[in-house]
């Protein structure tokens, strides 16, 4: 079996990025909204990983970087929960086509 | 045992002093979450206390401004922190801009009562949270930075735009910002994901070196040139550049005006600081190229997202909303200053801000002491306000006025700072193609002023002339709230009259950038 290169970790990178885009603008559920971003988030960790482990140079760099990214989307998921869950109290519904009223 | 040499100690020193600014912040906000835990000091009110540390950092990075102490600010950009921050003239200025603005809108909060003392803690912690995250954008040298100091500025203000949790308005409008801003931070990352793992380094000046390499060569293959793009859309809906602009009406709309206030001035700084310091970047390493690369690109989105902004508002009835197509219309000016991609465009961005700042500050704040006793911001609330609150309006027209650009208000300096840096750029522009972009933005500018001009006047038309409406309650504002008003729209007066010390400061301001012409004629 031939060694692994870095294309198939990009593509896998790419799939995922592209799978959290289309979750992003098809979804009309708000949590399924945000799970789309965290797709994207993870299609961007595994190009970093990817371009740590198979570049020496970017080594410490790129995991450093998927760290920060991981501790980043667990804030952003605090906060979007959060704030789903107070327009479920004002709406008593998520689906993100309710948020329609400011408009014009 | 772990042991640091004598140079680290004295390069954590210079650089601990070189962010001072944003630990006082940091300070400040530790310290409010803990008095939050006592239940004697529970509940007071910690405006006060924001204030204070606004005011602490603000008098030290004016210390490091002036150079006084030992607060020194080199002449050339310094990186610190390992090569994460870059500490300059822009950073500091930035740093100025921002707690200035701040520090104003923390005394507006005093008049306008928006959090009550319950409240205000979690306000004013994440006030300062995204200031702090906004100083990192003006300051970021490294793509991790950039990311974590968008993000940093984005959080808080996402809870913030939601902070009056029981109107249907203000969820509406955070859930719309939250899930957007998701979305464009996490195309943001991948874009970084992809530059960043192309040079093997996310470092600024490295990338703007492989970057300006990959230009000069024309070798700017598909996975960088998306990269670059995609970090460009992350940054564009930070400005609310068109076509990335549509959360922007909606969470100016639901957010209270403070916050207005807040992304509009504020964010939008931090944003162009970034974008700006991206492109003198690339334009340090390689002028020519970066000029032929990105001023095309720029100078589109520049001319879109003004005429848009400007035709927009036009039929709007919320004032916050038509504010909220201004400040997509002004993004649009400040982006023809960028679109220059030299520091005399970056000058000029500035000194709009600065003005900016004063002007939007000064609009959402009447706009919020009306909702104070209106409880309402359509504009038909405003009909017949001359008879009520002579002042107020007069206040407003300064705003409104300065916002158009009639001399010899704040905005028609920031305006003038702005055209003559595109006739200067079309005048230098080193090819045909690209003076006739620079004149064709010049006019677009031009053009934009006069339709903008529709909208502004209308609104102060409906204040002067227009029949009080029927059954509307007592709208005079408290005097001091009022002279609060009056102060700022003295500021821009001034400012609109004496600006030589502003157009210095702001020339200072990209000081630490090499000057394209210098450049140029080294090569020559």
């Amino acid at each position: 079996m031939s060694p692994m290169t870095l294309t198939p970790y990009l593509w896998l990178g790419a799939f995922l990025f592209t799978c959290g885009v289309v979750c992003m603008a098809t979804k009309r559920n708000a949590v399924g909204v945000l799970m789309g971003v965290e797709l994207v988030l993870n299609g961007a960790n595994i190009n970093f990983l990817a371009f740590a482990r198979f570049n020496p140079a970017f080594a410490m760099e790129g995991q450093v970087f998927a760290l920060f990214t991981i501790v980043l989307a667990a804030a952003e998921a605090a906060i979007a929960l959060a704030i789903v869950l107070s327009f479920y109290n004002n709406h008593g519904t998520v689906d993100v086509d309710a948020a329609e009223e400011l408009r014009g | 045992m772990l042991t640091f040499s004598p140079q680290a100690i004295a390069d954590l020193q210079r650089d601990l002093l070189a962010f001072l600014p944003e630990l006082v912040l940091c300070a400040a906000i530790v310290l409010m979450l803990l008095i939050r835990l006592f239940p004697a000091t529970g509940r007071t009110h910690l405006g006060g206390l924001a204030l204070l540390a606004v005011g602490g950092a603000l008098v030290v990075a004016w210390l490091q401004w002036t150079r006084s102490g030992s607060l020194p600010l080199p002449d050339t950009s310094v990186r610190y922190f390992t090569g994460l921050l870059a500490y300059d003239s822009l950073t500091v200025f930035l740093r100025l801009f921002l707690l200035g603005f701040v520090a104003l809108a923390i005394v507006l909060t005093f008049f306008t009562h928006i959090p009550d003392s319950e409240d205000s803690g979690d306000f004013y912690v994440l006030l300062l949270g995204g200031t702090v995250g906004m100083m990192l954008m003006a300051s970021a040298n490294h793509l991790l930075m950039v990311y974590m100091a968008v993000e940093m500025a984005s959080l808080p203000s996402y809870a913030l735009v939601g902070f009056t949790k029981g109107r249907r308005a203000s969820s509406e409008a955070a859930l719309k910002y939250v899930v957007y801003g998701g979305g464009a931070a996490g195309v943001m990352l991948y874009g970084i994901s992809l530059v960043a793992g192309r040079f093997g380094t996310g470092s600024l000046t490295d990338v703007a070196q492989g970057v300006g390499a990959a230009l000069a060569t024309g070798t700017l293959d598909v996975p960088l040139a998306l990269g670059l793009a995609f970090i460009f859309i992350g940054l564009a809906f930070k400005l609310s550049a068109v076509p990335f602009h549509f959360w922007c009406p909606d969470v100016f709309e639901g957010a209270p005006a403070e916050i207005g206030a807040f992304l509009s001035v504020a964010s939008k700084g931090a944003a162009m600081a970034l974008a700006g310091r991206l492109v003198l970047a690339f334009a340090a390493v390689a002028p020519e190229q970066a000029a032929l690369a990105f001023a095309p690109v720029l100078a589109l989105f520049a001319a879109v997202t003004a005429t848009f902004g400007n035709l927009a508002a036009y039929s709007q009835t919320n004032l916050k909303r038509l504010l909220a197509y201004s400040t997509i219309a002004h993004a649009g000016y400040m982006m023809m200053a960028l679109a220059c991609v030299n520091t005399e465009g970056m000058s000029a961005v500035l000194f709009y801000l600065v003005t900016y700042l004063f002007t939007n500050l000064g609009a959402f704040a009447v706009i919020a002491l009306i909702r104070n006793r209106t409880g309402s911001e359509d504009l038909s609330a405003y009909a017949g306000l001359v008879y009520t609150a002579p002042g107020l309006v007069v206040a407003m027209g300064v705003f409104l006025l300065s916002l158009l650009g009639l001399p010899p208000l704040a905005g028609f300096a920031g305006k003038f700072v702005i055209f003559s840096a595109v006739y200067h750029a079309a005048a230098d522009a080193s090819r045909p193609w690209l003076a006739q972009i620079y004149w064709a933005l010049f006019v677009i500018g031009g053009l934009n002023t006069v339709i903008s001009a529709v909208y502004y006047v209308r609104a102060l038309k409906v204040m002067v002339i227009d029949k009080p409406p029927e059954g509307v309650g007592d709208r005079r504002v408290p005097f001091a709230a009022g002279s609060y008003a009056a102060i700022l729209a003295m500021l821009v007066f001034v400012l609109g009259i004496a600006w030589n010390m502003l157009s210095v400061a702001s020339e200072r301001g990209t000081a630490s950038f090499p000057a394209p012409k210098a450049t140029v004629a080294a090569k020559g």
